[in-house]
């Protein structure tokens, strides 16, 4: 899986253009996979990307068009999915959204994530034999019902108490 | 199909709610690129030159260019231009960010405001969807509450807002535009201008994508080029200090203003530095749009927390006006960027006063009972507030240190640091030579951005032989070679205004050569963009913003320096006994561009 250290995000949102390009030869927030939630307010950005939950949530797909690669990463099929939107909605954290007639969601890029070598900050890490460690069942409560921007914005709070905590504790010290 | 550009101009008039969309011819594009070039073009064929800068037929631009937005690094500028409120001449002035890639995203590749509203609005641009919107309610509110307000009202985090504050909606002259709160448009008073215009904000958000021509090899350039950038020697300050390393190291050079350009040393120097800055108060880096250095940092102080600051903020509040005290100078970085003012023209302003009273030109009874001694930043707090709400002394401040030397008289006209009205940027020109020619003949004024001949510093004296002929280029208190340098160097400046590129990376760092910048601009576009053409472009530009100034009353008179630079040696450090030949350099520089004496384009 994809581990996120928000302590060192910057805030480019290099990952985003360098996952939109590979996969489309395009670059654009829409067509990124992994998509960064930026609060000027508190200094935060934090990179939202899917984290293969335990739960699995996106595949309770009702046309199964939703399955996991043997990497741990979603796959959707083109050809069964029918856009329903049902995994936009199940997905606690706003990591898998349609764009252009198809649901867009982390796939690793084959093994070798763009976004990890795109990052000069060091703020991804890609790592292969960990999946299904995080469990979201927390989170899914709290944001039922938000669209996934909305989403990634509190799944980006969430960061913010660890992340300015440790700010004040340096400055203090 | 047109790649790399948005593919559309927006035409929004304010007076009568019109919006129209247009598309941009490709044999246009490719006579102009895009960015600043693109809104000189504009300027050029549509402004009346007569107008008053303040009035509704001024025009107000964001332009940006074909690699804005995609995969090429640092690609995160944009350009916004009119009539200067401030000068009166070309005025423009550039920010990185993210809004320069979401009006990209929106498909668009310039904004076109003319009219004025008759209240208060701000334009929300949502791809085709254009509104003009009310914006009562975020009267004389700061950028950071605008920008949260907007963001709350429209239920999206992700929107792009370019915002003034109070100090725009009061018409500073030289108040600012904010995108995101910290990416800053300062120079030349575009927030004033978008004050004339009723115009609170911008808003935008796109869904679209940039696409390109050619896709694998656009992606091998930009590896080109990021290698360039990781390798480069300076790339390690850079990011962990972004432009506040220049502290000192111009210091060192002797060349760092103190006490408003009287001496080029500060004693005091490392409680200012760009060093102490990041080991005590920087929490973190921070990036503009697909950056690799990611150059800014964000900060923490018992009082504020923000983005920043940039060098020319940093050091316009410390040594420039003889302050010593870090946190005050990162609280003002926070203060002005809330409420909508150029950190450069504001400290000019207050350092102007500053001498004028030490030289006994003035006493506190001419500025509202303020005691304007070196440091004094409790004068300073106060002073700003007057500035922002326009109120006493912060009246005639608010429309910069020409007109307020020229209104107050007794000779502080000696002491106004500008060019063409706009204010000396924190670099002193005695220890660098091609800086004072570029402030000299920069068509906004004093200025290192229009050529940023940073060349001069790095003793590349073999490179210097090669493109200039003369190894006296890459010395920095020679002033042989120079014109040549700075004919080079405006050039590559308006190349990375017109793409839109960071400068601390296309022009500081040199990374970029017309060559590979012409076949980037091929595989993006899949226009046939030559070197050839590019160059025959850049020159055309700056040519025709020459022949505008001149409409604007520009003359060879004011291709010059403050007297301080051309005749007060410095004292001490590096650069000591220098001054800058002035007249005998921008001679050169005519020459060399084929102008006549007087400064004049010939007639082609």
């Amino acid at each position: 899986m994809l581990i996120i250290d928000a302590g060192k995000c910057s805030g480019c949102r290099r990952c985003e253009t360098h996952c939109s390009f590979y996969h489309s030869g395009k670059t654009g927030y829409h067509g990124a996979r992994i998509k960064v939630e930026k609060i000027e307010l508190i200094g935060l950005d934090f990179p939202v990307v899917c984290h293969q939950c335990k739960e699995h949530y996106c595949t309770r797909c009702p046309q199964k068009a939703i399955s996991i690669t043997a990497r741990g990463s979603i796959e959707v099929s083109p050809t069964l999915c029918d856009l329903c939107g049902v995994c936009e909605k199940l997905c606690p954290v706003g990591a898998i959204e349609i764009y252009n007639d198809i649901p867009h969601v982390c796939d690793l890029c084959g093994g070798e994530p763009r976004c990890v070598s795109a990052c000069e900050m060091e703020a991804i890490r890609y790592e292969p034999l960990v999946s299904r460690q995080v469990s979201l069942s927390s989170v899914k409560k709290k944001t039922a019902g938000l669209t996934p921007a909305e989403k990634r914005h509190e799944r980006a709070l969430q960061e913010a108490d660890i992340l300015r905590k440790s700010w004040f504790k340096d400055r203090s010290a | 199909m047109l790649h790399g550009y948005g593919g559309h101009i927006l035409r929004v008039d304010l007076s009568s709610g019109q919006i129209r969309r247009e598309k941009p011819d490709p044999d246009y594009l490719l006579e102009v690129i895009g960015g600043r070039g693109l809104n000189s073009r504009r300027l050029f064929d549509e402004l009346d030159r007569d107008i008053d800068p303040l009035s509704e037929e001024n025009m107000l631009l964001i332009g940006v260019g074909p690699v804005t937005g995609s995969l090429f690094s640092t690609s995160a500028y944009m350009t916004i231009s009119g009539k200067s409120p401030l000068t009166g001449i070309l005025g423009d002035s550039a920010a990185g960010g993210f809004f320069g890639a979401e009006i990209k995203y929106a498909g668009y590749d310039q904004l076109v405001f003319t009219g004025r509203s008759e209240k208060l609005c701000y334009v929300f641009i949502c791809d085709d969807r254009v509104e003009i919107r009310d914006a009562g309610h975020l009267a004389g509110k700061d950028i950071f509450q605008t920008t949260a307000a907007i963001r709350t009202e429209l239920n999206d985090n992700n929107l792009q807002i370019a915002a003034i504050g109070p100090a725009g909606e009061n018409l500073v002259r030289y108040s600012i535009v904010a995108c995101n709160n910290s990416r800053v448009c300062g120079r030349t008073g575009m927030g004033c201008l978008f004050g004339t215009k009723n115009l609170k904000a911008v808003v935008v958000k796109g869904t679209g994508m940039v696409s390109t021509a050619d896709p694998l090899k656009f992606m091998k350039l930009c590896t080109v080029v990021d290698k360039r950038i990781m390798a480069h020697p300076e790339f390690k300050d850079r990011h962990d200090m972004g432009s506040t390393l220049l502290m000192k190291a111009l210091n060192n050079l002797g060349i760092l203003p103190v006490n408003h350009f009287q001496k080029g040393m500060a004693p005091y120097v490392d409680k200012i530095s760009g060093q102490t800055l990041a080991a005590g108060y920087k929490v973190k880096n921070k990036g503009c749009y697909n950056c690799n250095i990611n150059c800014s940092r964000y900060y923490v102080t018992p009082e504020v927390e923000s983005e920043g600051p940039e060098y020319e903020t940093l050091c316009s509040f410390s040594s420039r006006i003889g302050n010593d005290n870090l946190e005050f100078a990162l609280k003002m970085n926070h203060y002005l960027n809330r409420m909508g003012l150029d950190s450069l023209s504001t400290g000019e302003t207050i350092g102007w006063a500053m001498e004028c009273v030490e030289k006994g030109i003035f006493t506190r009874d001419d500025f509202d009972g303020l005691d304007f001694t070196w440091g004094n930043i409790e004068t300073v707090g106060r002073v700003l507030d007057l500035i922002v709400n326009q109120r006493g002394i912060g009246v005639e401040f608010g429309k910069g240190t020409r007109h307020l030397a020229e209104t107050m008289g007794r000779g502080s006209e000696k002491y106004a640091l500008h060019v063409k009205g706009l204010d000396v940027i924190c670099g002193d020109p005695r220890g660098i030579k091609a800086f004072g020619l570029t402030y000299a003949i920069a068509s906004r004024g004093a200025d290192h951005l229009r050529a940023e001949p940073f060349f001069e510093l790095t003793n590349r004296f073999e490179e210097a032989e090669k493109r200039f002929g003369t190894r006296d280029a890459a010395d920095r208190l020679a002033d042989n070679g120079k014109a040549q340098l700075v004919e080079f160097t405006e050039r590559q400046a308006l190349l990375t205004d017109c793409l839109t590129m960071c400068k601390n990376v296309g022009l500081s760092m040199d990374v970029l050569d017309f060559e590979l910048a012409a076949e980037l601009l091929q595989a993006g576009t899949g226009l046939k963009f030559t070197e050839d053409a590019v160059n025959k472009s850049l020159r055309a530009t700056i040519t025709n913003d020459r022949l505008m100034n001149i409409d604007f009353g520009v003359t060879s008179a004011d291709d010059t320096l403050p007297h301080r630079f051309t005749h007060e040696p410095l004292m001490e450090g590096a650069s000591k006994n220098q001054v800058v030949p002035v007249r005998d350099m921008v001679r050169d520089y005519y020459r060399l561009k084929e102008w006549d004496e007087n400064g004049v384009p010939k007639k082609k």
